[in-house]
């Protein structure tokens, strides 16, 4: 019953009647509304949430925004391990409205000591253009070349190129859409399992609990990344990268339930004995229907909550196992996959823009632990303001 | 002390359980691996010259015991594991795993139970604090860093440390011995060298478990602080330190060694990655290598299953510590 319905409480001033409106929107405001409430007004949160929407943008249209392919297609060969170009406005030949790049010239000779030495000729200007024609690909089954920018001549890279001369840039872009992917996967498989498992326990109870309680337990007592690098072992090595892309979600899905599942479990403990849960049964409603139709959607935001939570973990594992070599493979792209060779002393010491995508992908997590919390604090009705 | 002692046992028949249940997981995916070891020796032998026919693989299978049904396998694996310590050959390299790994474990096991030890020595005074605190600076600098410990996984920041001592002293802090000790039997010359070096593994691998405990310290504190008891003490005039130690903080205490075992279990974790980074020599290393490069199940299979069951081994004796702490713990013998 909503506050309007009685009549002596009926508003008397315009001042009163825009608090009434106030108050009666927020008892009559649903769960989600009241969430989004409390979540906007912590500001880390919403900050962290735009810096994560924009990277799921930039993730999402990374053919676009980036000049070129990130595989060996889109190499540059004249330009491996090349330095990051910086687009600059003045040089000492005067300013242009237009950023440019210098264009640059290897060559090996006996001048150079037969090693190759990479000059950058200021008199070569490369001018920036938006909207140029490259490389063809695919984005939501739209065929295009179009770039958002590139230079009139040449090629440029604005986080410079790897041993092979891919570029950097576009690499990382691409490599943000695959985290993203892989997690969303690896998240949703996790969350099924879970859905089911947790679900099966909490709503039978009793020796069924017991026992799913107990594997739950062993599962989550061995260390989640040698286990994850022994199924991914299994996966053979001339397996192509798309079917590895999906297998390595699947077994970072697999390992990833346990905890979900204790949350499910837990919260239909609870639930299972209320009113409207026996009324379902009474009218002859079996387990699934009981369980999926009336006591998930109790709880659908904290499940919510969770799996953003959970999310960043499925980045940083995926990353993890393509870093010493056991997921993602070439030409996929990944923060794991591009880290890979850079441990040699050659790198450390003489090419260190390869470690440029670190800060995007720290970014990513960040923003992604922040907007979690966020949600969390936002979902607790109990929470408070005390931290 | 009856009641101690039926909650000890009853708490070390579980993790029986639970090391049982592990080890019927590893064993399975031990299994999974294509090929069985009659087929690798096999085939050692077919590279060798000699013709081989499916009868005689049939044969080795027998030799080797490989025909019997899995759960057979599984209890006599296990069996092996749990009275004589004894893990069998590992079939790739065809050494007896136990030799393999040596002190190896021992070192790895170390290192991380120092880690742990250090992550815990900063998060519990640290949480402490931040916990009373008012000081918003204070708060938000600590919320910053431990964010950042979840956000930053231990290998960027391995790579990190790697790249800022490469360009500024020109080491890059690997491995964990100098050459001239590598293969020397231990002396104390060697201690030395290895704590010389092993500072910086130990630093690495505990840096996320101290933003996780640091959180899990501070959040503890914070219910606490809230409760009822701890304003009456305020009331009858306690403060500072005193109030904070006697009240609140012991409260916490018992979450907070319960949480010793997640937070082992995530620098295990780390402890490949980080081993492969820092070029350590121990079974981290050792997994990593059985696993990416051989395919060697039994060797994985022995080294998970020792992870496990050191975390299976402290959760036990936080609990019996716990319990012989508290008596209320020892009451509710299944535990919370």
């Amino acid at each position: 019953m909503s506050v309007a319905d009685q009549p002596d409480m009926a508003p008397e001033t315009p001042d009163d009647a825009s608090e009434q409106r106030r108050k009666e929107a927020y008892f009559t405001a649903s769960q989600r509304q009241l969430i989004w409430a409390r979540f906007r007004r912590n500001k880390t949160a919403m900050a962290a949430g735009i810096v994560l929407l924009c990277l799921v943008l930039v993730g999402l249209f990374a053919p676009f925004l980036s000049p070129y392919d990130p595989t060996i297609a889109g190499r540059n060969k004249d330009y491996t391990n090349g330095a990051p170009q910086v687009p600059k406005f003045c040089d000492d030949a005067g300013c242009s409205m237009r950023p440019f790049i210098y264009g640059v010239k290897r060559e090996r000779s006996i001048q150079t000591n037969f090693r190759w030495v990479t000059t950058i000729d200021t008199e070569d200007r490369r001018y920036v253009q938006w909207f140029v024609r490259g490389d063809d690909y695919r984005l939501f089954f739209v065929k295009s070349d179009l770039h958002l920018f590139g230079v009139d001549d040449g090629k440029i890279h604005l986080f410079g190129t790897d041993d092979t001369g891919k570029d950097i840039f576009s690499r990382t872009l691409h490599a943000i859409y695959t985290s993203l992917a892989v997690g969303t996967l690896g998240v949703f498989i996790s969350f099924v399992l879970a859905l089911i498992i947790g679900g099966v326990a909490g709503y039978f109870g009793g020796v069924i609990d017991g026992i799913l309680q107990m594997i739950t337990d062993a599962v989550r007592t061995i260390p989640a990344i040698p286990l994850f690098m022994a199924i991914a072992a299994f996966l053979p090595p001339e397996m192509s990268s798309e079917s590895r892309f999906f297998f390595i979600s699947i077994i970072l899905g697999l390992i990833g339930w346990p905890t979900l599942a204790r949350r499910v479990r837990t919260h239909l403990l609870v639930e299972r004995n209320q009113e409207y849960v026996l009324a379902a049964q009474l009218q002859g409603a079996g387990a699934g229907h009981v369980i999926g139709r009336h006591l998930l959607p109790s709880f659908t935001s904290y499940i919510i909550v969770d799996l953003v939570i959970s999310f960043p973990y499925m980045v940083l594992s995926e990353t993890a196992l393509s870093f010493i070599g056991l997921g993602l493979k070439d030409p996929v792209n990944s923060l794991g996959v591009m880290l890979q060779n850079t441990t040699s002393a050659d790198v450390l010491l003489n090419y260190q823009w390869y470690f440029i995508p670190v800060f995007f992908f720290i970014a990513l997590v960040m923003a992604f632990v922040f907007v979690g919390d966020g949600l969390r604090d936002a979902a607790d009705p109990y929470g408070g303001q005390k931290r | 002390m009856l009641q101690f002692i039926q909650f000890a046992t009853v708490r070390a028949a579980m993790a029986l359980f639970t090391l049982l249940m592990v080890s019927l997981i590893v064993f399975s995916l031990m299994e999974l691996v294509p090929g069985n070891c009659a087929e690798r020796y096999l085939a050692f032998k077919n590279t060798q010259g000699s013709a081989i026919t499916v009868a005689d693989i049939a044969a080795e299978e027998r030799r080797l015991g490989l025909d019997r049904p899995f759960l057979v396998r599984w209890g006599s694996w296990v069996g092996n594991v749990f009275t004589k310590g004894e893990f069998g050959d590992s079939c790739i390299l065809r050494l007896n795993i136990n030799e393999l790994l040596g002190d190896k474990f021992l070192i790895s096991a170390i290192i991380c139970l120092t880690a742990l030890a250090f992550a815990y020595a900063i998060a519990i005074p640290v949480g402490i604090i931040a916990a009373s605190s008012q000081s918003a600076l204070l708060n938000g600098t600590l919320r910053f860093v431990s964010y950042l410990g979840l956000a930053m996984p231990n290998f960027l920041l391995a790579l990190i440390i790697m790249l800022i001592s490469t360009v500024m002293f020109g080491d890059s802090l690997t491995g964990l011995f100098s050459n001239e000790y590598r293969d020397a039997p231990w002396s104390w010359d060697k201690v030395l060298d290895f704590l010389s070096r092993a500072w910086l593994p130990v630093f690495i691998l505990g840096w996320s478990a101290t933003a996780f405990a640091l959180q899990t310290v501070r959040a503890l504190m914070l219910d606490e602080n809230d409760k009822l008891y701890v304003t009456a003490a305020r009331a009858r005039g306690l403060h500072g330190r005193r109030l904070l130690w006697r009240y609140p903080a012991r409260h916490a205490l018992g979450p907070i060694v319960n949480s010793l075992g997640f937070d082992l279990n995530r620098i295990f974790n780390e402890l490949p990655i980080v081993a492969l980074i820092l070029t350590l020599t121990e079974s981290g290393a050792l997994l990593l290598e059985s696993l990416a490069r051989s395919n060697d199940q039994q060797l994985a299979g022995a080294i998970i299953f020792l992870l496990t069951a050191t975390i299976v081994g402290l959760n036990f004796l936080t609990d019996v510590g716990l319990a012989a702490l508290d008596p209320r713990i020892r009451r509710s013998v299944m535990g919370a």
